[in-house]
């Protein structure tokens, strides 16, 4: 008898962990975004691809603007032919679907922004989760007088040489004060004061 | 006795059952991970922490900092250490971008007790720097907003605002202005300023005293 309760006892133990086990993998839930890179990987083709697209190569059939500004800026003014989808909402179901369906046909999707910066970040996401056709045009669009300013962004390009223009300012700070000090000397010589007053004690 | 054979037949065969599932999941648990396996935080989680801007630091605030000498933080260049040797701001670690995540820098970037203040030219690469951080759920990571070009156009050679413009504009500029002479500008009125001061009164010393002595004359005339 006390064999057949261990023997009870194992059995109902073990169903019950194959019931944990089943629960388990039936709750066990893929992320809804799955990455298709690691950081690594994305990281060196960072530094090893060019994913920058200028604004001359746009030609192509092949490609498909994508506006990543708010609707209210897409509506203002857009690029010709572009589609709308807002940085915040590129994780949507619809939205994931018109990149899927842009990658299968072999189709470049080249997103803008008004910077080239505000872009980046939705790029990158993209691309991590396997989107490796999605490209950055590399402009920047600002809204003046009613219409939608396009220039070319130069990524990443300093726009001084900060070290040279400490050097110089200091070389200018040191020569001046050279020149000028002659130039304030005579300055001191207040006389003229004197032979204003002079007149007018005489007067009296 | 018949009862207790039938129950053990049937618990026997139980077993049997039983270590047959058990071997099935088994299995099933071999397949599982041939999914690959997903490295850092969620997309979702990683674009809501993107799109937000709460990362930025701004030059002002960088200068600020670094003229208080505020401990909390450590700067991190991601630019080629060319671009570093030539100009970067102060006691910054080198870390070009594309040895991010190379062990030796591990120790600078993954930790919790320094802010770490990625910069490049401008804020792209240093975005991109946050962005492959924060996936791998680094805390603390911030980006200077602009980077060294924004640094150089408001702390390094600010504009001199136009008469037009409000006080504080006027304010922020002598700000600016004090701080680029902590960060090594040198202005020509910096050195000229300081000898008039000291003519200006020995100018004025003389002439009052001249005239007290005048008055007298005058009230005798």
């Amino acid at each position: 008898m006390k064999e057949l309760e261990k023997v009870k006892r194992i059995s109902i133990s073990s169903t019950l962990f194959i019931l944990a086990v089943l629960v388990g993998v039936l709750a066990y839930e893929r992320p809804e975004n799955m990455y298709a890179r690691n950081t690594k990987s994305t990281l060196e083709d960072l530094t090893r691809l060019n994913y920058i697209i200028p604004m001359d190569k746009l030609d192509s059939p092949d490609v498909v603007l994508v506006d990543i500004r708010r609707p209210y800026d897409f509506e203002q003014g857009h690029l010709e032919n572009a589609i709308n989808i807002p940085a915040a909402e590129i994780l949507r179901e619809e939205n994931k679907k018109i990149f899927r369906k842009l990658k299968d046909s072999n189709k470049l999707a080249v997103l803008y922004g008004n910077k080239i910066e505000e872009a980046n970040i939705p790029f990158l996401l993209l691309y991590q989760l396997g989107y490796d056709n999605v490209k950055l045009l590399s402009v920047n669009n600002k809204y003046l007088h009613n219409s939608l300013i396009t220039e070319s962004a130069d990524v990443e390009k300093p726009v001084a040489n900060i070290r040279a223009f400490i050097d110089e300012s200091v070389r200018n700070a040191t020569k001046k004060e050279e020149v000028k000090k002659p130039a304030v000397i005579p300055k001191k010589v207040i006389p003229v004061k004197k032979k204003k007053k002079l007149p007018v004690e005489g007067g009296c | 006795m018949m009862v207790k054979k039938k129950l053990a037949r049937f618990l026997s065969f139980r077993y049997v059952l039983l270590a047959l599932i058990l071997l099935i999941l088994a299995g099933g648990l071999v397949m599982l991970p041939k999914v690959e396996k997903q490295e850092g935080i969620h997309a979702e989680q990683l674009l809501n922490k993107a799109i937000s801007t709460e990362r930025y630091v701004s030059t002002d605030e960088l200068s600020d900092k670094i003229i208080s000498q505020d401990p909390s933080f450590i700067l991190v260049d991601v630019r080629d250490p060319q671009s570093f040797n030539e100009y970067s701001l102060p006691n910054a670690v080198n870390i070009p971008l594309r040895n991010l995540l190379d062990e030796e820098y591990e120790a600078y970037i993954n930790q919790t007790q320094y802010d770490v203040i990625f910069y490049s030219n401008d804020n792209f690469y240093a975005d991109q720097a946050w962005v492959l951080g924060n996936r791998l759920g680094y805390q603390n990571l911030r980006v200077l907003k602009g980077g060294i070009n924004e640094w150089y156009n408001s702390i390094i050679n600010p504009t001199v605002p136009n008469e037009q413009l409000a006080a504080e504009d006027f304010e922020l500029y002598s700000t600016r202005k004090a701080a680029s002479m902590f960060f090594g500008v040198m202005y020509p009125e910096q050195n000229r300023v300081e000898e008039p001061v000291i003519e200006k009164p020995a100018a004025r010393k003389v002439v009052p005293v001249k005239k007290k002595k005048k008055r007298p004359v005058e009230g005798g005339c």
